[in-house]
């Protein structure tokens, strides 16, 4: 497998500019949407079809200081992926360098990804709800510049350098550093490292100046239990059932011709 | 009814007994109708080699027929209990109704349909334990398949996540154990060859006076009669 290339995150030089934001739509040719001042810069409100990143806007007081926290959110690309797993066209995918591409061609519309993603991720553009025609979307970390040696458009475009991209376990090293000043010498003693280790490691790795649930982010996310029951017990055990029923079925269709006299039945 | 055996003198006179109205014979082939692709569509998701055809636009195609199918599958019952509800509640009675007699049917079961020894079959009302246990647990597939399918195809992002989940996963259980006793059913009814008269009578709606006599003693003769001839045979077997 190749080195594992991830997305580098640090909250504490966002400013939230939402530069991003509009790379990444200028790049996958996205549309904007029209939207409402809800009193906060924070916009658009949530992850869309068209929306794969933005920044979510989270106030916090711990006591002794307050914080605006801005945390970029998108698809966390885990190495634990649920969404390549219940993806029944095979739409979602690995790539060796820890990458989670979709083709939106393969795509049927089904939603499994966004009902089974932990973090909620994937998002479903419904054409008509009645015959279910839709389109799943999310954030694919820029697959057609990142295979070719350029930086995803997000961390192009980032001018405060909070963000970065590159080899996995050198952002390691650097988110890691990173939180050691911001906790020794930024007077941020709560700074932490989040998707280090998380579903097998998330293709994100943020560095945090707050607990991960000041930001919205969940603690400890988990692998749904209800996809494990599903993929590894359900299917191959229905299968074998399937397989079971037909085989007996033969079976004893063969056993009943021998042994049954048709002349006896009126 | 009589029928000339073929290239003999022999005629043979049946008597005919009807078991099913009408309506009920057209709803079970609209059932049919509606079941088989359903469980065909379903099943692309549960074959990893059938993957092909869940994606792009025949996934899109699969999933409108399975929809389409699925109200006409729900509609069958719905249409049932409309126009002949008192046949409908007359056969939850009967399907909801098990014996010791029940007990002893699964015990003949296997050497009759297999090896065809008739003699330990107990009486039977007019459906056997086995078309019972199909007809309660089809009825409760229904109910499980209604509600976790409106739920996937109208509760995405109005219910929680994990309810939707749990939806997803019931769906797939109540298909495993549905459509594995359609192909017990769909065996016993058109391919054992003891059962030739089920076609005929999900054709006609009629069985004949001596299957139904051999089959279901119980419908036949009475449920008092037919529990005396029993004990009375068993009597004698054991002496």
């Amino acid at each position: 497998m190749a080195d594992r290339l991830a997305m580098y995150i640090d909250t504490s030089k966002c400013m939230a500019c939402r530069g991003c934001q509009v790379a990444c739509k200028q790049w996958h040719d996205l549309p904007g949407s029209q939207t409402v001042n809800t009193g906060s810069y924070e916009n658009p409100p949530a992850l869309a079809p068209n929306t794969w990143t933005r920044i979510r806007f989270r106030e916090y007081d711990d006591g002794e200081r307050f914080q605006w926290l801005f945390l970029k959110e998108g698809c966390m690309h885990c190495a634990e992926a649920v969404c390549v797993d219940v993806c029944p066209t095979a739409a979602l995918k690995h790539t060796p360098e820890g990458l989670v591409t979709f083709e939106r061609e393969l795509c049927n519309g089904c939603g499994y990804c966004g009902q089974f993603c932990p973090f909620g991720v994937p998002q479903l553009e419904v054409t008509n709800r009645l015959t279910g025609e839709a389109k799943s979307s999310k954030c694919v970390f820029c697959q057609d510049r990142t295979t070719n040696g350029l930086k995803p458009a997000c961390v192009k475009t980032c001018p405060a350098n909070a963000l970065d991209w590159g080899d996995r376990d050198e952002l390691l090293a650097k988110a890691r550093s990173r939180v050691d000043l911001l906790k020794t010498e930024w007077g941020f003693p709560q700074a932490n490292l989040y998707g280090e280790l998380e579903l097998g490691g998330l293709g994100r790795l943020y560095v945090l100046t707050a607990p991960p649930a000041a930001y919205g982010l969940p603690t400890a996310p988990k692998y749904p239990v209800v996809a494990t029951l599903w993929q590894k017990l359900l299917q191959p055990g229905g299968q074998i059932v399937f397989g079971a029923t037909i085989a007996g079925a033969l079976a004893a269709f063969f056993l009943a011709r021998r042994n049954i006299e048709m002349k006896e039945v009126e | 009814m009589s029928v000339r055996v073929r290239d003999s003198q022999t005629v043979l006179h049946i008597r005919w007994i009807p078991k099913y109205t009408t309506l009920e014979r057209f709803l079970h082939w609209m059932h049919t109708i509606a079941f088989v692709p359903l469980a065909l569509t379903g099943l692309i998701l549960f074959m990893p080699w059938l993957r092909s055809l869940a994606q792009s636009e025949a996934g899109v195609t699969i999933r409108i027929i399975h929809r389409v199918a699925a109200v006409l599958f729900g509609g069958v019952p719905i249409l049932y209990a409309i126009l002949q509800p008192r046949r409908m509640i007359m056969h939850v009675r009967e399907f909801l109704s098990f014996s010791r007699f029940d007990l002893l049917w699964l015990k003949a079961a296997v050497p009759y349909y297999v090896f065809g020894r008739h003699a330990d079959m107990p009486p039977q009302p007019r459906f056997n334990t086995g078309e019972r246990l199909n007809a309660v647990v089809l009825v409760l597939g229904t109910v499980v398949f209604g509600i976790t399918g409106l739920a996937m195809w109208f509760g995405r992002g109005v219910i929680p996540p994990v309810v939707f989940q749990v939806m997803v996963l019931a769906h797939d259980i109540a298909f495993i154990i549905t459509v594995s006793m359609f192909m017990v059913h769909f065996y016993l009814a058109v391919i054992h060859p003891l059962m030739w008269q089920s076609l005929i009578s999900m054709r006609y709606g009629v069985v004949s006076e001596s299957y139904a006599r051999e089959h279901h003693g119980m419908w036949y003769y009475g449920e008092k009669r037919a529990k005396e001839m029993w004990q009375q045979r068993h009597h004698e077997e054991t002496q």
